[in-house]
């Protein structure tokens, strides 16, 4: 059984669809990353899976149940998604957003619980907000931002987490940041977590599985090593990586990257 | 530390109801006949007789009052929950064609019917107001219907369609108003600004199970218009079924907008003032916003009225013309604010 899992999913926006048929399942308590190309369907994925965008045919199963047949509230308890560039009021602070993250454990009205103050904290401690938990949302920085976002999600308490490229925006120190609380969730937590990334090389450091999308198609998945290799960049984006091993941990490392050199490369790389 | 704290929050309201209660005790004892402390206190309370200023008060200027706080109240909440509810802080009963098709029913029903209703008895006076209530109800679910896109409320869509729909009811009810006689035309003119003029006791009464059967429902449902502040697919993601809320919520203020317009015509700016007013005052925390808005939307509405009332005695100034005297520079000063 699969933790989240799609069956024949047929999604897009309006007249437009993005995948169809496509079979994807999430593997329980790992950290999987979504690649590819712009427009490949990745961050649709995402969203037709975490029930942000209705899917146009097919079925995504949460524990084996269709998600339609669930309440939302119900599955917010169980998933959650961060979608890519989330905006709030400038003048919420940062403790009151993140207490919105609890929302689908209150009943109608009814006033925090020690649980619920319990998993705030919890979620501003482990992103390090809680120095400025009083401070208001159009007062931070971007990697302030990003982290405060995380908590609100992490203030839920899913065992599922679907982050739409958590890192975009942010300058290297935030990025890692970011995707080092994400490790820490998955290992104290074991936290599923589906991520859209388009850094390769933090692709291959902090997941487990690697999901190579193109053009609505999932092209290709495995293990970093298996899939941060030349062959497999070339077909997906179809550029000339130079990949090697980082000599201390064994993970692969695009160092450097160039466009395909002929028009028949790029197009044996199709096939 | 914090901005706006409880201890803060619950002192705008004490002011807001002193102020309340002042304004109230102003158009009470002020008017084209005056009347001191004494007499007011002792005709309020029972302790003294006096025929002529009973009918002062509890027929003229008391239902007169109960009206204006009512209307505000509800106008108040209303724009505060459509803002929230449409994610526009511009969107406004008025905008939003609700008025404006009630305005057009209850030119519809004069057109056809006033003639023949002149009695007094409860259908005659309450035929009006129903009438207008049926219309606003019908115009709102028209809007809501046309800006439904894809499955979501589209908040751009919401406020075009409403414009446009109201415009489409505006002229409509223009053309009817024309082909009146003169007396109806006054009246549906008079009424089309916003008057308070034919208050009464009936009107009180008619309004008032929807303020208590709506209030109660939108203040429970505040946290939820917390949470509409961010976008869509937080919100979705957190639990909320969307389209089912803006739904309930939209209803609940469609009904006090409706209920409101009924029995004082079409006042705009309440619903688009008053929730920026409450905001810069306590914060953007519904559950504190939503109250502060229907003291402020009473207050404004009041105040409005007795100004409508005396400042041309004994001519009378539509409410609703006194009230878009101040509301129009604050729309245009949100309007560039919003730019900056």
């Amino acid at each position: 059984m699969s933790i989240l899992r799609t069956e024949k999913l047929q999604a897009g926006y309006e007249q437009h669809t993005v995948f169809q048929d496509l079979d994807f399942a999430v593997k329980e308590g790992k950290i999987t990353t979504i690649i590819g190309p712009n427009g490949c369907g990745k961050s649709t994925l995402l969203k037709t899976m975490g029930r942000i965008l209705k899917q146009k045919a097919g079925t995504v199963f949460l524990y084996n149940q269709d998600l339609r047949s669930l309440a939302t509230r119900e599955i917010a308890k169980k998933l959650t998604l961060l979608p890519q560039n989330p905006v709030g009021p400038n003048e919420l602070t940062v403790e009151e957003l993140i207490t919105y993250g609890r929302f689908p454990h209150l009943n109608q009205g009814q006033k925090s619980s020690i649980a619920d103050q319990k998993a705030i904290e919890w979620a501003m401690d482990i992103t390090k907000t809680i120095s400025f938990r009083h401070r208001e949302l159009g007062s931070l920085s971007g990697g302030e931002r990003q982290k405060v976002w995380l908590a609100m999600a992490l203030a839920q308490e899913t065992a599922i987490l679907l982050l739409d490229e958590p890192t975009t925006y942010l300058d290297m120190v935030h990025q890692l940041e970011v995707l080092k609380i994400v490790q820490q969730l998955n290992r104290q937590r074991q936290c599923t977590i589906v991520m859209v990334l388009h850094d390769i090389n933090h692709a291959a450091r902090f997941s487990h599985e690697i999901v190579a999308m193109k053009e609505g198609h999932i092209v290709a998945l495995g293990s970093p090593q298996e899939m941060i290799t030349p062959e497999v960049l070339k077909q997906v984006f179809c550029i000339d990586a130079r990949v090697m091993l980082d000599p201390r941990d064994g993970v692969p490392v695009c160092f450097s990257y160039d466009n395909l050199q002929t028009e028949k490369e790029a197009i044996g790389g199709e096939t | 530390m914090l901005k706006y704290s409880q201890e803060r929050f619950v002192g705008i309201m004490l002011t807001a109801l002193g102020l309340i209660v002042a304004a109230i005790y102003i158009s009470l004892s002020y008017g084209v006949f005056d009347l001191t402390f004494a007499e007011v206190v002792k005709t309020l309370f029972g302790s003294q007789s006096n025929g002529e200023y009973d009918v002062l008060i509890y027929q003229f200027r008391l239902p007169r009052i109960v009206i204006a706080g009512l209307v505000g109240a509800g106008l108040g909440v209303a724009g505060a929950v459509l803002q929230g509810v449409s994610r526009n802080g511009l969107a406004d009963p008025g905008i939003l064609g609700i008025n404006a098709g009630a305005g057009l029913a209850i030119v519809v029903f004069m057109f056809f019917y006033q003639g023949k209703l002149a009695g007094t008895d409860w259908f005659s006076i309450l035929a009006m107001p129903f009438f207008g209530l049926i219309g606003g109800l019908a115009a709102s679910i028209l809007v809501y219907l046309l800006s439904w896109k894809n499955g979501r409320l589209d908040s751009q869509r919401f406020l075009l369609t409403g414009i446009a729909l109201g415009s489409g009811f505006a002229a409509l009810s223009l053309y009817i108003t024309l082909k009146m006689d003169p007396t109806d035309f006054h009246t549906a003119t008079v009424w089309s600004v916003g008057s308070l003029f034919h208050a009464n006791w009936q009107y009180s009464i008619s309004i008032l199970p929807w303020f208590l059967f709506l209030l109660p429902i939108i203040f429970w449902k505040a946290h939820i218009l917390d949470l509409f502040q961010l976008e869509e697919s937080s919100v979705k993601s957190l639990g909320v079924s969307v389209g089912r809320e803006q739904v309930i919520l939209l209803l609940c203020s469609t009904g006090l907008v409706s209920a409101c317009v009924s029995v004082s015509g079409s006042i705009g700016f309440v619903g688009l003032i008053v929730p920026h007013l409450a905001k810069s005052l306590t914060g953007i925390r519904h559950q504190r916003m939503i109250p502060l808005c229907a003291m402020l939307g009473m207050l404004l509405v009041i105040v409005a009225d007795f100004i409508a009332k005396n400042i041309f005695a004994p001519a009378e100034v539509a409410t609703g013309t006194i009230i878009s005297l101040i509301g129009v520079p604050y729309f245009i000063y949100l309007l560039f604010r919003s730019k900056a």
